[in-house]
């Protein structure tokens, strides 16, 4: 049967039994059933190495950074700054001093609306497309009103792939500055064709940004490769922690930009009639940043790297397409979205089945799974849907576990039809 | 359904059975007041429409998208709170409020002329699932609405 051939397969790429051990949290129980944690596209569980690391710090090595002049800011500050040259390397960025840390994707991404953006001029226009989470949705449109530029919407396929040829369409006119996309849908799981569309933006004369929250916690992420100008990304879907995001740039844009916020830390020279600015990456990291935050998510990134992407993308790939087998079995289920190319992220209806209904009842069998419209309203109202029920997988996920969703999905449809 | 009804105690049959079958879904054709309920976190909707006669409500009808809480709560307030008077439904609606969030029933005021919440109590146990309370009170929203259209 080749199910059980998947399943199989989905167990051996990697000794998730070994990795389970490592997430405290995944031996808690939920309504006295065993946690069946299939979220973690929203936010990740966070192993030992993470929790301990910024507990480690908070213990024995804590200080500001960047001004203390004595040995416990000096041990921090390098600490902080060693995160910055790993972040470099995990991305594959030509330098350290184009990494930003911010709060999260959306600060990111609000970060690029807001300085680059502020170097557009109307006429110009801003290319999203129709699937983006309102993180890359709602700075964008906040732009337009206040910059008067325009916002194209780049439409997807039926089967929940951008449609390159629309895309063509909206970039022919050479007014667009920027076409920021996801590099993985939260919704469907689409990878989009990321090397494609940055070269029809370069051809047209356009930069491009990919919001990376999903894509860089399932795959090796080389913005280099990718042909990215901007590129987002945020912690705590990486098994990392909540509060630090990651942005991207090229360093010559960072360098055009002007600064977002205002503060500590982001200047060169201050007086009352004028002041300078930090050079790149500091003039846009004002205040005292998230320090033990920026550690954990270095601590999150060495213990993804030891594992390795390729294990990492070769259980995910086997766990989703047994996913895929199984939730096709389920009678009255229909996944939503068929991507040429897809991450472990799964949503799906049920014929007379609300989402929410769905969702409650398979967390009262200790099953969490995420239901709703996803912060992606309009990707909604495109696929004729109010709102999905969504399984997504993590290092951690089991074949066992989707055996346990399949079959209470099956009593759950059986309780209301 | 052993397990899963057990666990699912929210869910009770009329719940489930009204969310199936609804007994008061549809339009007026000469409706006095209408009342709409939006929640922007799901996308759940409802539209309620009274006739009046009088200082009671004849007869209501809902049209519901939304979940099974929802529209078996649209359903059951449209079979409570038929033939009564706009104070007594607003009084049963605070009262339903209150039943959502455990407020003891002596902090009420308790009006005696108030009508118990019979059926509606099928959804008490929503009191232990914070984040579905909005569902079933969606409709009361929509109602309040349509009442707030009726000349007293």
């Amino acid at each position: 049967m080749t199910s059980v051939t998947t399943q199989e397969k989905a167990r051996q790429t990697l000794d998730v039994a070994a990795i389970r051990q490592q997430f405290p949290i995944l031996s808690q129980k939920v309504h006295d059933r065993p946690l069946v944690f299939l979220d973690s596209a929203a936010s990740a569980q966070k192993p030992e190495a993470v929790i301990e690391a910024m507990a480690r710090t908070m213990r024995c090595q804590y200080a500001n950074i960047h001004r203390g002049l004595y040995w416990m800011s000096e041990r921090t500050t390098e600490a902080y700054e060693a995160v910055r040259d790993q972040v470099a390397r995990f991305l594959n960025a030509p330098s350290r001093e184009e990494i930003v840390f911010t709060r999260n994707s959306t600060e990111a991404i609000n970060l690029v609306a807001h300085s680059f953006g502020s170097l557009l001029k109307p006429g110009q226009a801003v290319v999203i497309s129709e699937m983006e989470h309102h993180a890359n949705l709602i700075p964008w449109q906040m732009l337009r009103d206040r910059a008067g530029i325009e916002l194209r919407v780049a439409p997807i396929t039926d089967a929940g792939d951008i449609d390159l040829d629309a895309l063509k369409d909206l970039l022919a006119d050479g007014k667009v500055a920027l076409v920021a996309v996801t590099h993985m849908s939260n919704v469907l799981g689409t990878v989009t064709p990321a090397k494609v569309i940055a070269d029809m933006a370069h051809a047209a004369g356009a930069q491009v940004l990919f919001d990376g929250s999903q894509s860089v916690v399932h795959r090796k992420t080389d913005v280099q490769a990718l042909g990215a100008d901007f590129y987002t990304f945020t912690g705590h879907k990486l098994y990392g922690p909540t509060g630090i995001g990651v942005l991207w740039a090229r360093k010559e844009l960072l360098e055009a930009m002007p600064p977002f916020l205002g503060g500590g830390d982001m200047i060169s020279t201050v007086s009352f009639e004028k002041s300078t600015w930090a050079n790149v990456p500091h003039k846009f990291e004002a205040g005292t940043p998230a320090i033990i935050e920026t550690i954990g998510l270095g601590a999150a990134i060495s213990w993804v790297e030891e594992i390795g992407f390729e294990a990492i993308a070769a259980h995910e790939a086997a766990l989703t397409a047994y996913a895929l087998t199984r939730l096709a079995d389920v009678p009255g289920l229909k996944i939503v979205g068929q991507p040429k190319e897809r991450g472990g992220v799964i949503s799906f209806v049920m014929d007379d089945v609300h989402p929410h209904d769905i969702a409650t009842l398979l967390d009262r069998n200790g099953i969490a799974v995420r239901a709703g419209h996803h912060c992606a309203e309009p990707l909604m109202r495109r696929l004729g849907l109010t709102a999905t029920a969504r399984a997504s997988f993590g290092i951690y996920t089991l074949p066992e576990e989707i055996d346990t969703l399949a079959d209470t999905l099956v009593r759950i449809r059986n309780f209301f039809v | 359904m052993n397990g899963l009804a057990e666990s699912g105690a929210l869910y009770d049959r009329l719940i489930v059975d009204r969310a199936r079958t609804p007994l008061y879904a549809g339009q007026l054709e000469q409706a006095d007041v209408q009342g709409e309920g939006k929640n922007p976190l799901c996308g759940d909707k409802t539209r309620v429409a009274l006739q009046m006669a009088d200082t009671h409500i004849s007869q209501i009808r809902h049209q519901t998208r939304g979940c099974a809480i929802c529209l078996a709560a649209a359903d059951l307030m449209a079979e409570r709170l038929t033939g009564l008077t706009v104070p007594q439904a607003l009084d049963l609606s605070h009262r339903f409020f209150a039943m959502l969030v455990a407020e003891p029933a002596s902090a009420l005021n308790a009006n005696t002329d108030t009508p118990a919440l019979g059926p509606l109590e099928a959804f008490a146990p929503l009191r232990a699932h914070r984040a579905r309370i909005r569902c079933a009170e969606l409709p009361w929203v929509a109602l309040k609405e349509a009442l707030s259209h009726v000349d007293v």
